[in-house]
């Protein structure tokens, strides 16, 4: 069991790092994906920074949005990496994959896990340009080490959830299409770009039950507040909620081929 | 392998509807037929990608059904389709695959090397996929099965677009394995040229059933001899063939009618007096070997006129011989 236990282990990160890899051989992808949450801060931010509606207490309204932003962008890209299987099962890719003796969850976890590395790109590009404007963050190692930990598990979160979408939906069109209709209503059905507390009821709802909302509570907690009485609570909810997802995600599996 | 009554029902079809063969250590065993005849759905069964309905698979003596692990472990595959990663280089794609099957890191870059200098690839080992021709991938996807070293291997399709000369390459490289590793191999293929060349045995599949098993050159002896083509301007050259009891293959396309008769250049002067009589014209008459082309009509009816089957075309000419 330790041997099959250890085996498994190298698959995922035999799958993680050649994920990884053909991200370096093509960087232009990183770049454009900075594009949004850049806007998100430097004109989003700053035009609401002005304007002081947003009841966030004693902090400015770019430090209450960095965290959001930092989520947004490594949930922007995780959300649609059901499209990479989806192309890789009509390249014959996955079918190969399928046939040597990796466990289906293993490529799943293998994926979901590169997809969080993916979203630590992103949200470094993000923190540097939080860092550039001057917003002002905590830059204590062992807190940013924590909000690493709660990238991964995001990544890994949105993309089992767009993996489990893609077995399902099976082609595409409809994977970029839910996916797109997925994201935006979970970016602003959380506490993102302004508290829940100013939402109604129904949204409140939503709010509580979007594994996004935790994510950035516990980075904002990390990064800015320093409030870490509700971190266990936030890293349980989404460590949680994702391995149930990478389940899902491979059960469903076997649906996209065939 | 041992291959015993294969079925796999989708939805709305059945795919392959009870198919039986076996396979020796060391041999190049062919599946050919025509798109959509279930030969790709028997392989992904074979390689526990797909549960078969019902039937059996042994594999080296393991149940492929019970044991799915142990099958992979064995197997080596390269799928119909393109299945190198463009985005990465030769040598990342043979590493990925030589880290999924487990090869121990001692070792693994001399094996790697190897391979791909066994498939002649050593000069663009470090460039990207997807500036690789056609014919370079599918020799990197046979490279690639071959640091697991696998005792059978399923090759779907390999020439597959591919231009004569690559294709050519590809089987050369095919029937170099089979001498050097003695691995068994299975390959899917409609080209008739490829099973040929390269099949010690071949099966021919049409509408998920395996209609003939064999060697290719027994397969064409039990055609039943030559082919002879006859053209004729006349429209019932046909008919009169039909009622004099010849064997009619394929046609009548554009005034051609296959004969199969033994000793075909014996039998012509009989056949023309016979044709002269009935007042048929003939333009000109031919005689050939019989290809796997035409094992392969024979069998499946393929190019039959109305679609219909040979069998069924023979019990129509039998019953209108039994009403004349």
């Amino acid at each position: 069991m330790n041997i099959g236990l250890r085996k498994y282990f190298r698959r995922t990160m035999t799958l993680a790092e050649f994920e990884i890899r053909k991200l370096l051989h093509d960087q232009t992808q990183v770049w454009i994906r900075v594009v949004q949450p850049a806007l998100w801060l430097l004109v989003f931010g700053e035009a609401f920074s002005k304007l002081n509606v947003i009841p966030i207490g004693n902090y400015t309204y770019l430090q209450f949005l960095t965290p959001g932003v930092l989520a947004q962008s490594a949930m922007f890209v995780a959300i649609f990496y059901g499209i990479n299987l989806v192309a890789e099962r009509d390249a014959g890719l996955l079918n190969k994959l399928l046939s040597t003796p990796t466990p289906r969850s293993a490529i799943v976890v293998g994926k979901a896990f590169a997809a969080g590395l993916r979203g630590i790109v992103q949200a470094v590009a993000v923190f540097i340009l939080a860092l550039i404007i001057g917003v002002h963050i905590s830059l204590n190692p062992l807190h940013l080490l924590g909000v690493l930990l709660f990238v991964i598990f995001l990544g890994m979160f949105f993309s089992s959830l767009s993996m489990c979408l893609a077995s399902l939906l099976r082609t595409r069109e409809r994977v970029m299409g839910v996916g797109q209709a997925l994201m935006m209503p979970l970016f602003f059905a959380s506490n993102a770009i302004y508290p829940s507390t100013i939402l109604p009821g129904w949204l409140k709802a939503i709010v509580i039950v979007n594994p996004l909302s935790y994510v950035i509570d516990g980075m904002r907690g990390l990064l800015v507040t320093n409030d870490l009485s509700k971190l266990p609570v936030d890293l349980l909810v989404i460590v949680f909620t994702s391995v149930v997802m990478m389940a899902l995600a491979s059960w469903s599996l076997k649906r996209i081929i065939s | 392998m041992e291959v015993r009554d294969l079925v796999k029902d989708y939805p709305r079809v059945r795919a392959v509807a009870g198919v039986s063969f076996d396979i020796e250590e060391g041999e190049i065993f062919g599946l050919l037929g025509p798109n959509g005849a279930g030969k790709t759905t028997t392989i992904r069964m074979l390689l526990t990608l797909v549960q078969p309905t019902s039937g059996s698979i042994q594999i080296f003596g393991i149940d492929a059904v019970a044991d799915p692990g142990r099958v992979r472990n064995l197997a080596g595959y390269v799928p119909q389709d393109v299945s190198v990663d463009g985005e990465l280089t030769g040598w990342e794609n043979m590493l990925m695959y030589a880290q999924l099957y487990d090869v121990p890191s001692q070792g693994r870059k001399t094996l790697i090397d190897e391979a791909m200098g066994y498939m002649g690839l050593s000069d663009r080992m470090n460039d990207m996929v997807n500036k690789y021709s056609g014919g370079m991938m599918r020799r990197l996807e046979i490279a690639q099965t071959l640091v697991n070293r696998p005792k059978m291997l399923y090759l779907d399709e390999p020439s597959i677009g591919l231009d004569p000369n690559a294709r050519r390459v590809i089987w050369e490289h095919i029937e170099k394995l089979r001498q050097e590793f003695g691995t068994t191999i299975l390959i899917t293929t409609h080209d008739m040229n490829e099973a040929d060349r390269l099949c010690n045995r071949i099966g021919i599949m049409d509408r998920g059933r395996l209609v003939a098993v064999g060697a290719p050159a027994q397969l064409k002896t039990e055609l039943g001899g030559d082919i002879v083509t006859v053209t004729a301007q006349s429209a019932d050259c046909l008919s009169k063939l039909r009622e004099s009891g010849y064997s009619i293959m394929a046609g009548p396309a554009n005034g051609h009618v296959d004969v199969v008769m033994q000793d075909g250049e014996k039998q012509i002067p009989r056949l023309m007096e016979m044709l002269h009589s009935c007042g048929v014209v003939v333009e000109s008459v031919s005689v050939k070997k019989p290809t796997l082309d035409d094992v392969f009509l024979h069998f499946t009816g393929a190019r039959i006129e109305q679609g219909d089957s040979f069998a069924k075309v023979k019990q129509t000419r039998r019953t209108f011989k039994r009403l004349s």
